[in-house]
C-alpha cells in the first residue's frame, strides 16, 4: 500500500506546502494505485523506474525495492526497447496514444503479453517530466488467441487441403458424371439393343411355338413316312434287283450292238467285194474261155448275191428282235415243235432226216421268238448234219428246281469244245462256208431271245460225232 | 511241191484268196504260195502240228498275209501265238480286213503286226493293194534269216 517515492531520484518538485486536502488527495490517489489490479508504475523522461505497484511486483516478479531505481529496460525485450522508445516520444510531443500490446519481460526472462495505456506526468507548466505506463497481462488472453488463430490457421488450411481436395474431389465427379453420362448414353444405346433384342426373342420364341407345334405335327406325318419309307425300300429293293437284272441285260445288248455295226460293216462288204471281183473278171475273159470259166463266174456272183441278201434278212431279225416287246403266253411246246419239224421236212425231200420229239413241259413265253428259236436251232441241225446218211434229232425237255431246261441234240458235225465261247456271238462260225454256208446270225439270234427270256444257253459237242444246244428259261 | 513255203495266205472267203492269188500271180509272186482257210490251219502249218507234224518250224514264210475275222481261230490268236514264240516272232505278218472301222486294228499292233491292209471293195483297187504289199514284202524287205 505504501508509495514510495525516491526522492533523491525523482526530479519532480513534490510541494512541502502542501494543504491538508492536497495530503489527503495524494494519499487517497496512492491507495488506489498501489491496490490497483493492474501494474502501475511511473518513469522519469529519461526510463529511471519511480515508482512500482503491488501488482507490478507481481506481474513482473521484480520487487519495488529491486526494480526503483532501474532503467524501465529491465521489463523491456531487446527487441522491443525501439517501439517502446517511439511511443514515448510522441506521446512527448502531446501525441495521444491510448494503449498499445507490446510483449514484455518478467524476472527470470519469461516473455508476456501486455496492455499499455501510457500517460505522460507534468511539472505545474505543463513540461513533461515522466511517463505513468498502466500495464495490464494479457498474455492468456493472446494465448487463448494464439491458439484461436493458430486453430484457425490450421482450421483453415485444413479447409484450404478440403477445398483443393474438393476442388480435385470435384473434378473426379465431374469426369465420373462425365464418363456415367456416356455410360448412360452407353446403357440406353444397349437397353435400346437388349430392348430390341427381347421383342426378337419373344418374336422368335413365338415362333418357336409355332414350330414345335407344326413339328410335333410333322413327327407324326413323318412316323407315316417312315413306315411307308420302309415299305418303299422293300420295294425299291426288289427293283433294285430287277433293275441290276436289267442293267446286265442292257450291258449284253451294248456289247453285241457294238460287235453287230463293227461286223455289219465288215461282213457285208465281203460278199459285195466277192460280186465286184467276179464281174470284172468276167468283163476280163477272153473269147474261147468264156463256156466253162465264165460259167463258174457268174455262179459265184449268184451265190455272193444270195449271200448278201441272207445277210441283211438276219441282221433285220436280229435288230428287229432288240426292238420288239415280249408278249407272254402259255405256249405248247410239243405243239410248236412238232409244227415245225414237218415243215422243215418238207423244204428238204431228198434228205432222210427222223425227228424223236420227246413230251415237253409246256412254258409262258413270246411265241414268235419262241417259234424262231426253234426254228434256228434244228434247221442247224439239219444243215451240219447233211453229211450223214442218215439225221437223227432227238427234242426234249428237262424240269429243274427253277427252271426248264429244252434241247435239240443231232448227230452232225458237231464242233470243237475249244471254240464253244464263239458258238453265239454275232457272225462268229466254226466253219467255212465251203463246209457249211452260213451268216454267222442263226445262234445269235436265239440267243437273243432266251436272253431277253432272262433265261440262258449253251452248247455241248465233238467233231463228227453231233452237237446238243441247250436252253434254260425261268418257270415263273 | 510245196516247199520253201515264201507266202503264206490265210483267208476263210473263198472269193477274196482267188482275187488275192490272181493278184500275186500276176506279179509272179504266187509260185511258193500256201492258201489256208482257216486260223487253226495255220498254225498247225506254222508250228508243224497236226496235219503238218514232221515240218521244220525253221522253214519260215517269207510273210504272212492273215485275214483278221476267220472261223475257230482268227487272224488276232494267230498273230498272237507267232509272236509269242521265238522261233516265229520274227515272221513279217500282214494283216487283211474288210472294215477300217474293225475294233481290233489297235490289238493288231499291239501284238506287232508289221502292216495292215483293207481290203478294197473295188476290185482294180484290191488288185493294186494286193500286188504292192507283195512286191513290198518279197521284193524290197529283207527278212531276218
Amino acid at each position: 500500500m505504501a508509495l514510495i517515492e525516491k526522492k533523491n531520484r525523482i526530479n519532480s518538485p513534490v510541494k512541502k506546502t502542501a494543504s491538508l486536502q492536497n495530503d489527503w488527495h495524494i494519499r487517497q490517489l496512492a491507495a488506489i494505485v498501489q491496490s490497483s489490479g493492474d501494474a502501475i508504475f511511473t518513469e522519469s523522461i529519461d526510463g529511471i523506474i519511480m515508482s512500482w505497484n503491488n501488482s507490478s511486483e507481481k506481474l513482473f516478479g521484480y520487487s519495488a525495492e529491486e526494480a526503483i531505481g532501474q532503467h524501465v529496460s529491465l521489463i523491456i525485450p531487446p527487441e522491443c526497447i525501439n517501439e517502446s522508445q517511439r511511443i514515448l516520444e510522441r506521446i512527448s510531443q502531446n501525441e495521444s496514444v491510448e494503449s498499445y500490446e507490446p510483449l514484455r519481460r518478467k524476472k527470470g526472462g519469461e516473455r508476456l503479453f501486455v496492455s499499455i495505456t501510457v500517460s505522460g506526468l507534468v511539472d505545474e507548466e505543463r513540461n513533461i517530466i515522466g511517463f505513468s505506463e498502466i500495464v495490464r497481462d494479457i498474455t492468456a488472453r493472446r494465448n487463448s488467441e494464439t491458439v484461436n488463430s493458430k486453430e484457425l490457421v490450421f482450421q483453415k488450411g485444413e479447409k484450404k487441403k478440403r477445398a483443393d481436395e474438393l476442388v480435385i474431389a470435384n473434378k473426379e465427379l465431374a469426369f465420373q458424371n462425365e464418363q456415367k453420362e456416356k455410360r448412360s448414353g452407353e446403357l440406353i444405346i444397349a437397353n435400346k439393343e437388349l430392348a430390341f433384342q427381347n421383342s426378337e426373342k419373344e418374336k422368335r420364341a413365338a415362333e418357336f411355338i409355332i414350330t414345335n407345334e407344326e413339328f410335333a405335327s410333322s413327327n407324326k406325318e413323318k412316323e407315316k413316312r417312315a413306315s411307308e419309307l420302309v415299305l418303299a425300300n422293300k420295294e425299291l429293293e426288289t427293283q433294285n434287283k430287277e433293275e441290276f437284272e436289267r442293267a446286265t441285260q442292257l450291258e449284253l445288248v451294248n456289247k453285241e450292238l457294238e460287235s453287230f455295226s463293227y461286223s455289219v460293216s465288215h461282213d457285208l462288204r465281203a460278199p459285195l467285194r466277192a460280186i465286184h471281183g467276179y464281174a470284172r473278171m468276167l468283163k476280163e475273159l477272153k473269147e474261147g474261155q468264156q463256156d466253162f470259166e465264165a460259167n463258174r463266174l457268174m455262179d459265184n456272183i449268184i451265190i455272193n448275191s444270195k449271200k448278201m441278201g441272207q445277210l441283211i434278212d438276219d441282221l433285220l431279225t436280229f435288230s428287229r428282235l432288240g426292238r420288239k416287246e415280249l408278249v407272254r403266253i402259255n405256249i405248247s411246246m410239243n405243239d410248236m415243235v412238232t409244227a415245225i419239224c414237218e415243215e422243215l421236212k418238207f423244204s428238204q425231200p431228198a434228205r432222210e432226216i427222223k425227228f424223236h420229239i420227246r413230251p415237253m413241259v409246256s412254258v409262258k413265253a413270246d411265241n414268235v421268238a419262241m417259234k424262231q428259236v426253234w426254228l434256228n436251232l434244228i434247221s442247224n441241225s439239219i444243215k451240219y448234219s447233211m453229211f450223214k446218211k442218215k439225221t437223227f434229232i432227238e427234242i426234249g425237255s428237262e424240269e429243274k428246281e427253277n427252271e426248264i431246261i429244252y434241247y435239240v441234240k443231232d448227230n452232225g458235225a458237231g464242233f470243237d469244245m475249244r471254240f464253244v465261247n464263239k458258238l453265239f456271238g454275232i457272225f462268229q462260225r466254226l466253219h467255212t462256208d465251203e463246209e457249211f454256208e452260213g451268216t454267222g446270225v442263226g445262234l445269235a439270234i436265239v440267243q437273243r431271245i432266251i436272253f431277253k427270256h432272262g433265261g440262258r444257253v449253251w452248247a455241248t459237242g465233238e467233231v463228227g460225232e453231233g452237237a446238243t444246244f441247250y436252253f434254260a428259261l425261268n418257270k415263273s | 511241191m510245196k516247199e520253201g513255203i515264201e507266202i503264206l495266205l490265210v483267208e476263210d472267203s473263198a472269193s477274196d484268196a482267188e482275187m488275192t492269188i490272181k493278184a500275186l500271180k500276176k506279179n509272179n509272186l504266187a509260185n511258193k504260195l500256201l492258201h489256208l482257210k482257216d486260223g487253226s490251219a495255220a498254225l498247225d502249218f506254222i508250228f508243224a502240228e497236226g496235219t503238218y507234224a514232221g515240218r521244220n518250224v525253221e522253214d519260215k514264210p517269207r510273210v504272212i498275209l492273215l485275214d483278221l475275222k476267220m472261223p475257230k481261230v482268227n487272224g488276232i490268236e494267230v498273230l498272237e501265238r507267232i509272236r509269242m514264240d521265238a522261233r516265229t516272232r520274227t515272221i513279217p505278218v500282214v494283216m487283211l480286213t474288210s472294215s477300217k472301222e474293225d475294233p481290233d486294228i489297235l490289238r493288231c499292233y499291239e501284238l506287232g503286226a508289221n502292216s495292215y491292209v483293207i481290203k478294197p471293195v473295188e476290185f482294180d483297187e484290191f488288185q493294186k493293194a494286193i500286188s504292192n504289199l507283195g512286191l513290198f514284202w518279197m521284193i524290197v524287205n529283207q527278212t531276218l534269216h
